[in-house]
């Protein structure tokens, strides 16, 4: 009866395939859901020449994956996170400063035209309060730019903080996934769905920073950085950490078991290589410069009024100017209490109309001062250069950002093609092994009236 | 190549995101007026029009500056032809006085109107602005340019005390300006004039008295000399104010061209713009067309 046995075995290999299209077809939508199959092999024949065979087996459940191709996707996903992440701070420094009325050099513009207008009668009052007032909104135009980036300093690292915790729970979370995927594959589970499960972790965690993954035999996924650093191994998770060091600069660390190991803030890759290399490469040498300026501007304005000489009153000569702005702990003021008899237009000794020194202050203008972004500049070209530089950075980052956007769109694409349902292939399967669990259904109704009739002549 | 149905929308998605960004982007440019949004833009176009926009606010001001030496010049020059005016009466005067036939009391009455001309000249000379600032004494404008010393003999009475020193104003790159002027010389017509009034006023004064006449002969060399002196000043001004309008001309030609530059730097191609706008509209509803039909396509259907 062996007719039978085949068409049973035909009609339970049917409804295992009919499963694994159904599962397929359930997760149509699912993100980072691998589609399976069966795989069918035919039972060979027993002894003698009669037997065409046993019928067939349901030898594996078919996980249809590529590790080549989810490297490649993890691998596009940490170049994607370091630009994408960059590119909002980026864009908000360039509004900022790029701004033409919120601009540093509007407001050295303004106070350089203000000293320009009192050229025309250096006594008058008016003038010059236009001089203090005008010195007053280029000290906020420092301030306000200045502000911007101080708190993107503050956010970007409030985001590398919050990374953190979402990559140890990645860490952990692929550490435990580890731990049951090899202990399944040892009880003969399908761990297809833990894999999944994974899998997306690592994804996760991919953008994140730069990894690398060795693929074990007992199914485990064991994790480190490109950096060489170790992240998961088997079961074991490592933690990181951000603190800050003695000098109030940012350290990124990761601690697994008792080894404790210091990151790169930049080759860490990914979102956190990004925030790192903007802090690092842009920022930084940005309010530097903007402080280099400021600082500049402030000593050498002081400097000249010192060096001239004020109005005076009738029959009480003048004095040396007093200092005009303020700049301490990054931020611009002009000095307290200060009046138009304070300012020394004159040249020291000069009468009391005389706008020699006003001639002098006027040229600080076309003056070089050191701003370490961008070396020796003009203090009037100074802003417009540290623009110029950050649009260049930024159109880099956006082309870079496109590129590994790209390349990333390309390598899930791949993933797909292969790893991807489609609902045609599924309809197919469906109708086709529909028929097969038909065709064996009839078999054993074959096999049936060949039983009867042998009984019916026993009849 | 096997094709997931997953690709199928992720092809769509992204293709409608591009479209839309681009279309974002055209659009802002078409209704900002503005080809740069952010200076990534055009990092390099963007350096150029901020110096431009350097040189425009340099350029303004220096436009502002001309208009106001302008009007502070034309005032100096109301104010000097006002002393020559003075000047030119007195000589008349004068030029009465130094006639013989004249009584004492005549030459007593012509100097009670020189007094008048005298002291008009020096109050013009020692002008105050607004604030209080003596406006002909160069830069030592804290004191009067010409003081009077009713000690001295007459003479010497009057002393000019201000500087020859300029107000230079900046009107253009590496162009100056004197915006004030001031009137030493001016003293030596007071003490001549002082001189005649004293003779005039001398009991018995008449011009045939050689003395006398050699006085008088002296105010009136001395009004000449005054008058010129304040002419030539005032055609300085007027060369001055020629010198301003031109200035303030090629400034405006520098103004126009940077702003011309600026337009071509900084304006939307509007036609490109709206051909492009309308290539990725077109692009979009393709890409909506394509989608309604695909997507609906499925074998399920006919199952």
């Amino acid at each position: 009866m062996s007719i039978i046995s085949n068409a049973l075995s035909g009609s339970i290999a049917a409804q295992a395939a009919l499963g694994a299209a159904s599962q397929n077809i359930a997760n149509l939508q699912t993100p980072g859901y691998t589609r399976q199959g069966v795989l069918l092999t035919s039972l060979g024949a027993g002894v003698g020449v009669r037997s065409a065979g046993n019928g067939v087996q349901v030898s594996a459940l078919l996980r249809f994956a590529d590790d080549y191709k989810t490297q490649q996707m993890w691998r596009a996903a940490s170049d994607l996170g370091a630009r994408t992440q960059t590119q909002p701070y980026l864009t908000q420094l360039e509004r900022v400063m790029g701004d033409n009325s919120s601009s540093i050099s509007n407001g050295i513009d303004g106070f350089f035209t203000a000293l320009n207008a009192a050229a025309v009668d250096p006594t008058s009052t008016p003038l010059r309060q236009q001089i203090i007032t005008s010195a007053d909104a280029m000290a906020q135009h420092f301030n306000s730019i200045s502000n911007v980036m101080n708190n993107q300093l503050l956010s970007v690292r409030q985001q590398r903080d919050a990374i953190m915790p979402q990559a140890n729970t990645a860490l952990a979370g692929i550490a435990a996934l580890n731990q049951t995927i090899s202990s399944s594959i040892a009880a003969g589970t399908n761990v297809s769905a833990l894999i999944d499960a994974r899998d997306q972790l690592i994804d996760g965690l991919a953008s994140q920073m730069s990894i690398s993954i060795t693929d074990q035999a007992d199914g485990s996924r064991n994790i480190s950085l490109k950096t060489g650093q170790p992240l998961v191994i088997g079961s074991i998770p490592a933690t990181m950490s951000s603190n800050m060091s003695s000098t109030g600069e940012p350290v990124l660390s990761v601690k697994f078991a008792n080894a404790s190991f210091t990151l790169d803030k930049v080759a860490v890759g990914g979102q956190l290589g990004g925030l790192g290399d903007f802090e690092q490469n842009t920022l930084q040498p940005l309010i530097q410069s903007v402080a280099d300026l400021a600082q500049s501007l402030t000593t050498k304005v002081n400097a000249q009024l010192q060096a001239g000489q004020t109005i005076g009153t009738p029959g009480v000569p003048g004095t040396p100017g007093k200092p005009l702005l303020v700049y301490a702990n990054g931020k611009m003021s002009i000095a307290d209490n200060y009046t138009t008899a304070d300012l020394a237009l004159a040249n020291s000794g000069g009468a009391a109309g005389d706008s020699g020194n006003l001639q002098k202050l006027i040229d600080i203008k076309n003056q070089s001062t050191n701003v370490s972004w961008v070396g020796s500049v003009l203090i009037g070209d100074a802003d417009t250069q540290l623009v110029g530089k950050l649009g260049i950075n930024s159109q880099q980052n956006q082309a870079l950002q496109k590129t590994a956007s790209t390349v990333r769109d390309q390598a899930v694409n791949d993933w797909k093609a292969t790893s991807g349902v489609n609902k045609d292939e599924e309809a197919m399967n469906l109708v086709e092994f529909q028929n097969m669990y038909q065709a064996n259904m009839k078999v054993i109704s074959v096999a049936n009236s060949l039983f009867d009739a042998t009984l019916q002549m026993m009849g | 190549m096997r094709v997931a149905t997953g690709q199928y929308q992720q092809l769509i998605n992204s293709s409608l995101q591009q479209n839309q960004d681009r279309i974002n982007q055209l659009t802002l440019q078409l209704a900002s007026g503005s080809r740069i949004q952010l200076p990534s833009d055009d990092p390099i176009g963007n350096v150029r029009i901020s110096r431009l926009n350097r040189e425009q606010a340099m350029v303004s001001q220096y436009k502002d500056n001309i208009a106001t030496v302008k009007v502070r010049l034309l005032k100096n020059e109301n104010y000097l032809s006002s002393m020559v005016t003075d000047m030119g009466q007195a000589r008349d005067l004068l030029v009465w006085a130094s006639d013989g036939s004249n009584t004492t009391d005549d030459l007593k009455s012509m100097s009670q109107s020189l007094v008048a001309m005298r002291d008009s000249v020096l109050y013009t000379a020692n002008m105050k602005d607004q604030e209080g600032r003596y406006m002909f004494s160069g830069t030592a404008t804290d004191q009067p340019a010409i003081q009077y010393d009713p000690n001295a003999a007459s003479g010497s009475r009057y002393t000019y005390i201000g500087n020859t020193d300029s107000q230079v104003v900046v009107v253009g790159n590496g162009i100056t300006q004197a915006a004030n002027v001031d009137v030493k010389g001016v003293q030596d017509w007071l003490n001549k004039i002082d001189q005649v009034i004293t003779a005039l006023n001398v009991p018995g004064a008449t011009a045939n008295d050689p003395a006398t006449h050699a006085v008088i002969a002296a105010g009136l060399d001395g009004t000449d000399d005054g008058m010129d002196l304040l002419s030539n000043k005032i055609a300085i001004f007027g060369g001055a104010q020629n010198i301003l309008t031109t200035l303030d001309n090629n400034l405006s030609n520098v103004s126009l061209s940077n702003n011309s530059a600026l337009n071509d730097l900084q304006q939307t191609d509007v036609a490109a713009a709206s051909i492009d706008l309308s290539g990725y509209q077109l692009a979009m509803q393709a890409t909506y067309k394509a989608y309604a039909k695909v997507g609906n396509l499925s074998l399920f259907d006919v199952l």
